[in-house]
């Protein structure tokens, strides 16, 4: 036998035995834990376990990105669309804040390498400083995307399209303006409101649904009736005497009552590429934000996204308060023949496609032109997914912010009880780096995001 | 050991020095250090967690096995036998939730792994007890959740395939959070390993002297840190998706179920080879002890554990042959599948091989480890088959793949976790096993086994479709020995947890060395203190055992042959201090 017995290490000797892990005597910061060797070994092995959970994070993400990658090589007009709702100010702002947290935070290893403990302090504060404003610019966007419903999934029903017009909503809801259309869950469609003669934009020139809106005020009056019980497979429940069982339960009753005709016709804004005829009915009003006098107005609004086929009234309000307990209910003609419509319109109607600009440009348009014309229109179906992507992703980023709040605040703690020193700085290296991977996602986010072209 | 018997009588001198005797300990054992429920529950010593972990695992095996009994009995005729549909889809989806990310994902690196790895790495614990002390309270939260959906009938199998998993009213969303946490638990799991194998090596224990249960845990470590992640988000999302509709992966809204799949199986696939990559160090350790000889080609199976757990990520899409994936990525993936082929051969050739003129003794891990060996080339042989297109059209979904997926699962993986129970369990406990008794249950579990699977191959070939919960009378014969053996198998695995608590008051006290093992775990005291030894361990070159010897039965010291000068086997001993770790800094 050749073999040559090696010296290992002897922690067992080096450590004693007394307690658990704890404070050594032996080591020089009272947070080195006995099972290492020293504070370099500590360190290291520290920052190696931090680099590994980086790169779980950076896993943990991806598949994130593999999603917006996905959805955006099958669905680019989603994202040309979604993105505008976007406001690139408040985005830029904040990928400066983050960046400059990261500045703070690499300067708070550094003030700790050299023994600074007020840097330290000024450096990790200004770091958790830096993350709150980050959190107060997001809260400022989500609660206007609340706001305007411009959310994920079944709940993305905004009140405008990206370019700013108002849009037939679902589910009524809009502040100052009401729709016709009422969304039923179950089914996924809309249930009234749609006129399924009319498959032609309304803004179209030439086409114009022939319609009479009246206003309904709703009585709702809540009462409590009895009803055969149902278990949860819907079958009605049957008690010991072989008598159904019924239960209370409390119902809405709604009562319309009319309340007005809506005679009053909301002016259209002319669309880019339409500028020089502005619409059929200028001549009625002026726009309504500049005569509130004028309300309520109605004008058909198309949305294949709502109404899968047709038209919905979309109603404008002057403020806020009208729109509670009122129903709209319209009814509309067929538009006039083609033929009588006028001479730009004389070929017969056209079907829609998807991907085709809904409205035809008279002049050939400009880039600028064909983008606020897209951004004009109703958005492309199924854009609620650019807003799942978008919640998804900033949400978890703005979770991981979050998190790095706490950690912060504890090493302000730890900091301030002069914890940290050249031999025992590691809490902070850490923090430092995760606040790096952190501030390097916003840094992918901000442009796959806001920036999108 | 023949050709060592003339070492018995090497001067005791040398004997003190070389080896490690048994003999009187001057501090108490880990078991034995502190006392009473708070000091388990608070404690960060690697050894306890182990425990507790393994006594977690043990008891989810049993809600696990008990659901696979009821599915069997379900099985044993046509239509209803004992329970209704609905009831059967909860017991199969509970029987796999809990087996795959209770019981094997966890099995040997959680539970063994943290007893065991340390110790061979002749380190005093992990590199961060308190994170694995954390991974353990995850995994305990994640358990609970996970069986606390067992009331509410979980019916969507475990693989909780979208949209299926969003319209059910069983409690999907609970049952998620407890995959997450328990992905959790994994992630810190091997990141702790990765960190302990990385910087408490032994100065002198390079790469290349790891012991290949080491090895193996370390690939796996890789794969637990890289792919849970991608579960953990992708639970995340089903859960967001539960409760807040945001559509990722609902059609009716736009999104992509088979993006689930694809989410899914890029965690799942790779954590196939979390729960076989382990096992298979067990086994390089087991049959390499029991045979008396060198591993064969010790590097081929050390870089094949880690080019498994690299080419584990490159091949998910072979769930999904008939998903609707494009022609060209199957095609891909099926040719990647294959390559997985080539390292698991390098292990099961170097095993066999290994074997060859070996001194081999039949111990009851020894048992595990021979129906490792043919169990695991049964099911990766099969796995070839699924992995050609064509045949998978015709076998996917069918018993062919449960027969084949238990195999590689059950057969090889919790087989080999019951090897190592056995090969480690005087080393952590203190006591022995009733080794007669242990025999007869590894073959219980052995015959119990094949007569369940095997039946399942011919009735998946011949059109079986899996998770029926009725059948064509022309499979009933198939289904009821597959019964049969099933109960077997269980009551073989319910013996042996028995034996084995009890060997706790009944064992014989077991001495530092049982089987003549070479590596560090065996020249620590049986059971270990608290930093696992009372002097720095030894380096002896590894899987060699010329110089162990059996003074009596089941006692084997080391010696220092009479070939090798005292000055050579003293050399190097000059430093006690604890400041010489090797490890890449």
């Amino acid at each position: 036998m050749t073999e040559k017995p090696h010296e290992a290490h002897g922690s067992a000797d080096a450590h004693g035995h007394a307690g658990d892990h704890g404070h050594g005597e032996a080591h020089g910061s009272p947070f080195i834990q006995h099972h290492y060797d020293d504070a370099q070994h500590q360190f290291d092995s520290g920052k190696l376990g931090i680099w590994l959970f980086l790169a779980q994070e950076v896993l943990f993400f991806s598949a994130l990105f593999v999603a917006y990658i996905l959805y955006r090589y099958h669905h680019p007009e989603i994202y040309s669309y979604a993105h505008k709702y976007l406001d690139v100010k408040y985005g830029a702002i904040n990928t400066a804040v983050l960046i400059f947290s990261s500045l703070t935070a690499a300067w708070a290893v550094r003030c700790a390498q050299l023994n600074q403990r007020r840097g330290l302090i000024l450096c990790i504060a200004l770091t958790i400083g830096c993350a709150c404003a980050f959190l107060g610019i997001k809260y400022i966007e989500y609660s206007h995307k609340v706001h305007e419903h411009i959310l994920f999934g079944r709940y993305f029903d905004p009140c405008v399209s990206s370019g700013g017009r108002e849009l037939l909503t679902r589910n009524n809801n809009c502040a100052g303006t009401k729709s016709t259309v009422v969304w039923d869950y179950g089914t996924g469609a809309p249930t009234a409101g749609c006129f399924t003669d009319i498959d032609q934009d309304p803004r179209r020139e030439g086409v114009q649904a022939d319609c009479t809106v009246k206003e309904y005020a709703l009585t709702e009056t809540p009462k409590r009736v009895r009803e055969p019980k149902k278990d949860a497979a819907g079958k009605p429940v049957v008690g010991a005497d072989g008598q159904p069982v019924t239960e209370e339960v409390e119902k809405i009753d709604a009562t319309e009552t009319f309340k007005r005709d809506l005679t009053q016709r909301c002016p259209e804004e002319p669309l880019p590429g339409h500028a020089e005829t502005g619409s059929q009915v200028e001549g009625e009003g002026e726009h309504p934000g500049a005569t509130p006098g004028k309300f309520p107005c109605w004008r058909p609004a198309y949305q294949p996204a709502v109404c899968k086929k047709g038209v919905g009234i979309l109603v404008e309000y002057g403020d806020h308060d009208e729109r509670e307990h009122i129903r709209i209910k319209a009814e509309c003609k067929p538009p006039p023949k083609p033929a009588d419509a006028g001479d730009l319109l004389a070929d017969k109607p056209q079907p829609l496609e998807l991907g085709v600009p809904l409205i035809q440009p008279r002049h050939q348009l400009t880039v600028h032109e064909q983008h606020e014309l897209e951004a004009a229109g109703p958005p492309p179906e199924h854009t609620n997914m650019f807003f799942t992507i978008y919640f998804a992703m900033t949400g978890l980023h703005g979770i991981h912010v979050l998190f790095g709040v706490g950690v912060f605040t504890w090493l302000l703690i730890r900091s301030i009880k002069g914890h940290f020193t050249p031999d025992y700085f590691g809490p902070i290296d850490y923090a430092a780096l995760y606040w790096h991977i952190v501030d390097l996602i916003w840094i992918f986010l901000f442009p796959l995001l806001y920036l999108i072209h | 050991m023949a050709n060592t018997q003339a070492n018995t009588e090497a001067n005791t001198d040398t004997t003190k020095d070389y080896g490690y005797p048994d003999g009187p300990k001057n501090e108490p054992d880990f078991l034995h250090v502190s006392h009473g429920i708070k000091s388990w529950m608070l404690t960060l010593d690697h050894k306890r967690i182990g425990m507790m972990y393994l006594f977690g695992i043990l008891g989810s095996l049993l809600v696990g096995g008990v659901f696979a009994l009821l599915v069997r009995t379900e099985l044993w005729a046509p239509g209803k036998t004992i329970v209704a549909q609905d009831t059967y889809n909860a017991f199969f989806t509970l029987h796999g939730a809990v087996m795959v990310f209770l019981v094997i994902i966890p099995g040997i690196p959680a539970a063994l792994g943290n007893i065991m790895m340390p110790i061979q790495l002749g380190a005093p614990d992990v590199a961060f007890p308190r994170l694995n002390l954390a991974s353990f309270y995850l995994w305990c939260s994640g358990a609970l959740l996970l069986v606390a959906s067992v009331p509410g009938g979980l019916d969507t199998g475990w693989t909780l395939y979208t949209p299926y998993s969003l319209e059910t009213k069983a409690p999907v969303l609970v049952a998620v959070s407890g995959v997450f946490l328990l992905g959790f638990s994994s992630i810190f799991t091997g990141l702790n390993f990765l960190v302990t194998i990385h910087k408490f090596r032994p100065q002198g224990m390079g790469w290349f002297q790891l012991p290949l249960n080491v090895w193996a845990i370390y690939a796996t470590a890789i794969m637990q840190v890289l792919a849970t992640p991608v579960l953990g988000i992708t639970v995340l999302l089903l859960a967001v998706e539960r409760f807040a509709h945001i559509g990722i992966f609902d059609p009716t809204l736009g999104g992509d179920p088979v993006l689930f799949q694809h989410f899914f199986w890029f965690y799942s696939h790779p954590a196939v080879y979390i729960m076989i990559i382990p096992a298979m160090g067990v086994i390089s350790e087991l049959i390499s002890t029991f045979s008396r000889k060198p591993i064969f080609g010790y590097r081929f199976v050390a870089y094949s554990s880690v080019s498994l757990a690299l080419l584990s990520f490159l091949v998910w899409g072979h769930h999904m042959f008939v998903s609707g994936q494009s022609r060209l990525a199957n095609m891909v993936f099926s040719a990647l599948t294959f390559t997985v082929g080539i390292p698991s051969a390098i292990k099961v050739f170097n095993w066999v091989a290994t074997l060859y003129k070996g001194d081999i003794r039949l111990k009851t891990p020894m048992l595990y480890a021979l129906s490792f060996l043919l169990l695991f080339t049964i099911g990766g042989l099969t796995g070839l088959f699924l992995g050609i297109l064509a045949v998978d059209v015709h076998l996917h979904d069918t018993y062919f793949v449960v027969a084949h997926f238990h195999y590689v699962m059950m057969g090889s993986t919790l087989v080999a976790f019951l090897g190592a129970l056995h090969y480690w369990w005087p080393k952590f406990t203190g006591r022995m096993y009733p080794e007669s008794l242990g025999k007869v249950c590894s073959l219980g579990v052995f015959f119990g086994f094949n007569l369940t699977f095997l039946p399942q191959f011919v009735m998946g070939a011949r059109g079986m479709p899996r998770r029926y919960w009725d059948y064509d009378p022309q499979y009933q014969i198939y289904h009821q020995l597959s019964t049969i053996g099933a109960f077997v198998l269980g009551i073989s695995i319910f013996v042996t947890v028995i034996y084995l608590m009890a060997s706790f008051w009944t064992g014989k006290k077991a001495p530092r060395n049982p089987w003549g093992a070479s590596s560090l775990e065996w020249q620590a005291p049986t059971p270990p203190p608290l930093y696992n030894f009372e002097k720095p361990p030894v380096l002896h070159e590894l899987y060699h055992y010329d110089d162990l010897v059996e003074v009596e039965e089941d006692r084997w010291e080391r010696q220092a042959p009479t070939e090798v000068e005292p000055g050579e086997a003293h050399s190097g001993h000059g430093h006690g201090g604890g400041h010489g770790r090797g490890g890449t800094r």
